[in-house]
């Protein structure tokens, strides 16, 4: 279970100073475009309260992963304004959007895993950032890719993982640093469904325990109805609130 | 186990290459920085052999030259005067009439060799022409002129050569640098997007390159010690007549040249490096 990789209950509002009343993340009547004619993003409003877990659906090329990469401090808009954190990131310096970043867990759709390192290694890659020294993440890195079905994996190269192992790979390093806020573009796109479960109880936890903010695109409608969570739908560059009825039979 | 990794993997193909053009641009570096130096030092051997050093000739007999020679002796500034006697010129004449003897009865200039110091010539020919003695005097100059100029154009050459490959091995560093870089984007970017700082992104690759220019450099800086040694080698062994050199040997200075060569590389690299890693940062946001 998750409360075996050990994520201790704690006060986020004292780690980092976020007022109670201020979202993790806005975005202000956010647009985003390529050029005249390629417009992706055009008129996008949303706020994602601290501690709330959060699905973003839509069909493939809605911009998607295009909000997700405006979240995670990836891309600016070409109109409206994004804060994280209650920080307008367009006023931030360069190493104020870095420590921002610090704080925000990413599952790449691609994964981006570094070939030359090993599992355990790309796991402990934010920690390493963060300059923690191996000793202090050592049992607690090899604790979390146990928990996503890789404790034996620890020093495999992503080269002789499958695509679900790259993949659970990808969302242990996402969470090893238990970010203030989680951002995961379809994190159960190449595992089956029991491990899907599995990964979701991840999110779940940290979420409930650490109060991690979570954010996750996915087109897994199943797991969208499972979760009781807010879900935004996102079509023709604009976002809107979905009310997804009360799953029959679910004890979450 | 330590389980901390390089944050970059280990060398590929695209670093040997590098390394190549590191190596070999710090040996043709280096090599003509001590091409540069020895004809300096070359120069130099040449004319303090020759200054303070005058051959007189005297119009008259011999004992017209054994009077000179005394005279020459009492001259302020002369530390020695000596008339060569006829085994010394024919000696001095072997290289153009040959080692087959000159005949008794040709006459041969009657020389006298005076070491003094180098303002003691026109004392000398005072002194000389006050006892009425005719003589020529000649202090080498023009001789050791034109080898000083020689030498000077030779050595400027190679300082010419030194600067030039000094600044195309930089640029070439900094452009085989930008090319490896490339390949790793998708590094820079990640750990960028996983809150590292610029700084600490740049040093990530400052240090692979500066190990690389370092080590590439010294290993050129290396091969030219062994050319510029075998060169040497070679001249010794032909006594230093064939190659009309003075006896060269390496110095402090051909130490620094060598020295500075990998030192050179390592921080075109490492520049090169964080050049391209902060002008990649600055595209992304």
């Amino acid at each position: 279970m998750a409360t075996a990789m050990g994520i201790p209950q704690r006060n986020l509002m004292a780690d980092h100073d976020i007022s109670t009343d201020e979202p993790v993340l806005r975005l202000d009547r956010v647009g985003l475009s390529y050029g005249p004619d390629s417009e992706v993003l055009a008129d996008v409003s949303l706020a994602l309260q601290p501690g709330s877990m959060t699905f973003l659906t839509g069909p493939s090329g809605a911009g998607k992963s295009t909000l997700l990469r405006l979240a995670y401090l990836s891309l600016r808009p070409t109109a409206g304004r994004v804060s994280v954190f209650g920080q307008d990131t367009s006023r931030l310096r360069r190493n104020d959007l870095a420590a921002l970043r610090r704080r925000i867990g990413v599952v790449f759709q691609e994964f981006r895993l570094l070939d030359h390192l090993s599992a355990y290694e790309n796991v402990a890659l934010p920690l390493r950032i963060m300059g923690r020294p191996e000793g202090s993440y050592r049992k607690d890195v090899a604790d979390l890719l146990d928990w996503v079905g890789l404790g034996d994996r620890l020093e495999a190269r992503p080269a002789t993982l499958s695509g679900g192992e790259k993949q659970r790979v990808a969302i242990a390093r996402a969470v090893v640093g238990k970010p203030d806020l989680l951002i995961a573009d379809e994190p159960t796109g190449n595992v089956d469904e029991d491990m899907a479960e599995r990964l979701f109880r991840l999110f779940r936890e940290l979420n409930r325990r650490v109060r991690t903010t979570v954010l996750i695109a996915t087109h897994d409608m199943a797991l969208v109805r499972r979760a009781r969570a807010d879900v935004l739908r996102l079509a023709q560059g604009m976002v809107v609130k979905v009310n997804l009825p009360e799953p029959r039979g679910e004890n979450t | 186990m330590s389980r901390t990794a390089s944050l970059l993997p280990r060398e590929d193909a695209r670093e040997g290459a590098l390394f190549f053009v590191v190596c070999a641009l710090c040996f043709l570096a280096a090599f003509s920085g001590l091409v540069s130096r020895a004809a300096y030092a070359a120069a130099g051997a040449w004319t303090s052999e020759v200054s303070g050093e005058l051959t007189i000739r005297v119009r008259g007999s011999d004992a017209d030259a054994q009077r000179a020679a005394g005279i020459i002796g009492t001259v302020s500034g002369v530390a020695s005067a000596h008339v060569l006697t006829r085994a010394e010129s024919e000696e001095l004449l072997r290289p153009w009439l040959g080692a087959t003897g000159l005949p008794e009865s040709l006459q041969l200039p009657r020389l006298i060799a005076v070491n003094a110091t180098i303002d003691a010539g026109e004392a000398i020919a005072a002194s000389l022409k006050a006892s009425g003695i005719n003589v020529i005097i000649d202090d080498h100059a023009a001789w050791s002129s034109d080898a000083r100029r020689a030498t000077d154009t030779i050595g400027l050459i190679a300082l010419s050569a030194v600067l030039l490959l000094g600044a195309t091995g930089v640029a070439v560093i900094a452009f085989a640098t930008h090319a490896t870089l490339l390949a790793r984007r998708d590094i820079v970017e990640l750990l960028h997007l996983s809150g590292a700082k610029d700084d600490f992104i740049a040093g990530v690759f400052e240090r692979r390159f500066l190990m690389l220019g370092v080590q590439a450099g010294a290993l050129g800086a290396l091969l030219a010690f062994g050319a510029a040694a075998f060169i040497l080698f070679a001249i010794r062994q032909s006594d230093g007549q064939a190659w009309l050199l003075p006896q060269l040997s390496l110095s402090l200075a051909d130490g620094l040249i060598l020295g500075l060569a990998p030192l050179v590389a390592g921080a075109a690299a490492m520049l090169a490096a964080n050049v391209t890693v902060r002008r990649a940062l600055s595209g992304m946001v």
